[in-house]
């Protein structure tokens, strides 16, 4: 995707455009107004006497309005700089465009402006893919606006166009013939309405619409009212102020609100093309904003917990108890040529549903909600051993049963060539990677303390708690590399160990499920110079027989795995290690100006001297924007301790004095302080 | 497994709530309190069946009183759900079925429906394990 696209956004309708704000929709540019995976425009072009304009300058005003200068002429020649156009556009439920055009030169002047619109309706899935449209478009003008539309059976999606000013609308755009005095200038609003979308619901004016103009948009007032509900930081060291209030914001912008639950928001995956629940990236997520912004992991949870599997479904690869991977809207979803309705195959979220929930209630203290979870809970950890369990030998395995549109890797690490053994080789399916047993055990641990507390169910925590430690001891010996001092990243389908050093181990520690004894090894390797490049802690070791410092997951550092290993080895207690990845992500942001990347390249810090960018398409990545977040977590030690929130502080010394004032939680809201100490 | 048609006259859709009637305890359910009323039009006939959810306990019945939720959908398309042919999520993406009022009641009743005919998931874990 270029560089030079602009996007703005609301829940999951967004719109990307060049920097001009026009819309054509190329195979390249994947451009376009977006609302719950479909493409509601994919031209959007203005003109000025038959001419498209150049753009000045685009100010992204927040992160669901934006404002173009246009002039007219192309490049650097400049036709007539005694015209200029302003559009600006707020996104919500379609988008509002204001449009001015002004004249600056001292005679009056006639102008032909021009929109082109059209919609190709493309399903997310299609975009990237060029698929033919199976249902009938057509444009239609109707009561003073232009409706572009699509149908396929019973499924019709709309988009409807409409200006304030008087309009010539034909099927293919509007047009306006104005007279400008000198000096003067002419306005009109353009309403591009979702009108019919995946909700059911009926729009007939976007959100932010003229008829309701404030001084404010919602919107505004919304984001200034999450960001004054949020702890504050005080600190010496400018660059982590600075990635803190961007983490805040990107997360506001990565909120999501389910048709079932108006008014409260969880965190979606990515911003665009990923703006949807997600089981493994929401819970992730919410995790690492727990001490900032509780209601998500709530919204979460309930979000899930509604969306639980009930049946044995090979086609979504559901089953009783399992949580949800992802949520789509589209049409391919909607006609089962996608699985996405929703789709489950995930092998961790399930485990940390549980997790998640545990850690929720420790932090607020709020028993409601783990009571009227409680069935989706139990069911959530049966299904571990129930369903979760393939191969009957006690550890969770995956092994897709939708070969066709179904995904092959069920874990963090989703791409082809994530998990291998030493020599490179891949193994076969079904694979038990390691950190799915460090979820289990985890949730098996978290899961007895809610029985034993909350549910009153002493009978069934003291089963999990000791089929728990059976678990613990029986994979400490059969994940150990010997000859490495490691933990393998999996067993495979013969129960052989498939054994590449990679930073799952860190999620283990951050489980618990290692060995007091086998720690000190493991905390040597993750920090050490095979794994710890000096900006972060690589996925796939260097040295291995896949590693590739700019390969997805077999070489480069993905700043939310090193946040969770962060936590891990404060869990262990080296703290000093915590900090020295703490400092080495946040060093790292710096050079993204704050906005951590979902990746970054495994090079040593020796070699590069800034961190190089894995290019992808989504940007904020939720899980990046919450790794600040959990750094300051683990730096600072917060943790919660009965009603009482303890702190710990172990920060790198470049960091100097910090203050996170007004944590939240269930002992109201308290402060945590800290120095910088410890050399990294 | 609920809803299964038991061939004969009864339609997969009467069977699927007869067979809800009397169990008149579904743990699936425990999360849900409230009714979901579903308008079914069949031809010329709108046929209302009313559900009363509370924690688990469930109550059948014809009555046409204001719900919580209310769903309107094809008979056909209900006794699809209710054998297992439809997906009701996807056929709600599709505009087959227009909810109105609480959707997340809708959302937690709908794992009543049982599972797509030939899955074969659990047959399939079976042998696995038992290699």
């Amino acid at each position: 995707m270029s560089a030079d696209l602009v996007q703005i956004l609301d829940g999951n309708t967004f719109v990307v455009s060049d920097a001009r704000g026009d819309i054509e929709a190329s195979l390249t540019d994947p451009t376009g107004l977006f609302s719950f995976d479909t493409r509601f425009l994919s031209k959007w072009v203005l003109k000025i006497a038959d001419e498209r304009l150049s753009p000045l300058s685009v100010d992204n005003l927040q992160y669901f309005e934006a404002r173009f200068f246009l002039i007219r002429g192309t490049g650097t020649v400049y036709v007539d700089a005694k015209l200029s156009v302003i559009r600006q556009r707020a996104v919500g439920d379609g988008f509002l465009e204001q449009l001015t055009v002004l004249n600056h030169d001292d005679k009056a002047v006639d102008v032909a402006v021009r929109l082109d619109a059209d919609s190709d309706f493309a399903d997310l899935f299609e975009v990237k893919d060029a698929l033919e449209k199976k249902g009938i478009r057509k444009n239609r003008v109707e009561d003073g606006r232009l409706v572009l539309g699509y149908e396929r059976g019973p499924f019709v999606r709309e988009t409807w166009i409409s200006a304030t000013e008087p309009a010539a609308i034909d099927e293919r755009g509007l047009s306006f013939a104005l007279t400008l005095e000198p000096h003067g200038e002419w306005k009109t609003d353009v309403n591009v309405v979702t009108a019919l979308s995946a909700t059911g619901e009926r729009h007939d004016r976007p959100k932010y619409g003229s008829s309701n103009r404030e001084p404010r948009p919602s919107m505004a007032r919304d984001l200034d009212s999450w960001l004054a509900e949020a702890p504050r930081l005080n600190c010496d060291w400018e660059p982590l102020t600075e990635a803190y209030r961007r983490s805040l914001v990107d997360l506001a912008a990565l909120r999501f609100t389910t048709r079932t639950m108006p008014g409260h928001a969880l965190p979606a995956a990515g911003l665009p093309w990923f703006m949807t629940l997600f089981g493994r990236d929401s819970i992730f997520t919410s995790l690492q904003a727990l001490p900032f912004a509780p209601e998500l992991a709530a919204t979460t949870l309930r979000a899930l917990g509604e969306r639980q599997g009930s049946r044995v479904d090979d086609f979504r690869d559901e089953d009783p108890g399992k949580i949800l991977h992802e949520m789509r809207y589209g049409e391919m979803t909607a006609f089962e040529e996608r699985p996405h309705s929703p789709y489950y195959g995930s092998s961790d979220a399930t485990a940390l549903f549980v997790v998640l929930l545990d850690e929720y209630e420790r932090w607020t203290g709020d028993r409601a909600l783990v009571r009227e979870l409680e069935f989706e809970a139990r069911a959530a950890l049966n299904w571990i051993d129930e369903y979760g369990d393939l191969q009957g030998n006690g550890y969770v395995s995956y092994k897709r049963r939708n070969e066709e549109t179904g995904l092959e890797n069920q874990c963090w690490k989703d791409s082809w060539d994530s998990i291998s053994y030493r020599n490179g080789a891949l193994p076969g399916f079904p694979r038990a990677t390691c950190e799915l047993q460090g979820y289990s055990y985890d949730a098996k641990m978290r899961g007895a303390r809610l029985a034993r507390e909350v549910w009153r169910d002493g009978a069934f925590a003291d089963r999990l708690e000791k089929e728990a430690a059976a678990f613990k001891r029986r994979f400490n010996r059969d994940f150990w590399v010997d000859d490495g001092g490691y933990f393998a990243v999996a067993l495979d389908a013969d129960g052989q160990k498939v054994d590449s050093l990679t930073s799952n181990n860190g999620h283990l520690l951050w489980s618990g499920i290692v060995d007091k004894s086998k720690a000190k090894s493991v905390v040597r390797h993750l920090v050490g110079p095979a794994l710890y490049s000096g900006w972060g802690i690589r996925t796939l070791a260097e040295g291995e027989g896949r590693y590739n410092p700019i390969g997805y997951h077999v070489g480069t550092i993905w700043p939310f795995d090193n946040s969770f290993i962060a936590w891990g080895l404060r869990r262990y207690g080296y703290k000093a290690e915590a900090a020295k990845v703490a400092a080495g992500i946040l060093d790292a942001a710096q050079f993204f100006d704050g906005r951590l990347p979902e990746a970054f390249g495994g090079y040593p810090r020796t070699l590069t001297k800034h961190p190089v960018q894995y290019p992808t398409a989504c940007s904020p990545q939720a899980w990046s924007t919450g790794t600040p977040l959990l750094l300051l977590r683990t730096m600072l030690g917060l943790e919660p301790v009965g009603d009482q929130i303890a702190v710990d502080p172990a920060l790198p010394r470049s960091i100097g004095r910090l203050e996170l004032l007004d944590i939240p939680g269930r002992w109201g809201r308290v402060d945590a302080l800290g120095r910088g100490r410890i050399k990294t | 497994m609920t809803g299964r048609s038991t061939g004969g006259v009864q339609s997969p859709t009467d069977s699927f709530f007869a067979d809800l009637a009397t169990r008149r305890h579904e743990p699936l359910l425990k999360s849900a309190s409230g009714s979901v009323q579903f308008d079914l039009v069949d031809g010329e006939r709108l046929e209302h069946w009313c559900v009363t959810m509370d924690k688990g306990d469930v109550a059948v019945s014809h009555k046409n009183a204001k719900a919580d939720a209310i769903v309107r959908l094809d008979k056909a398309t209900f006794d699809g759900m209710a054998s297992g042919r439809v997906n009701a999520i996807a056929a709600t993406l599709r505009g087959e079925l227009v909810p109105e009022g609480d959707l997340g009641l809708v959302l937690l009743f709908q794992r009543l429906f049982p599972a797509p005919e030939g899955a074969d998931g659990a047959a399939d874990l079976v042998a696995r394990r038992a290699r």
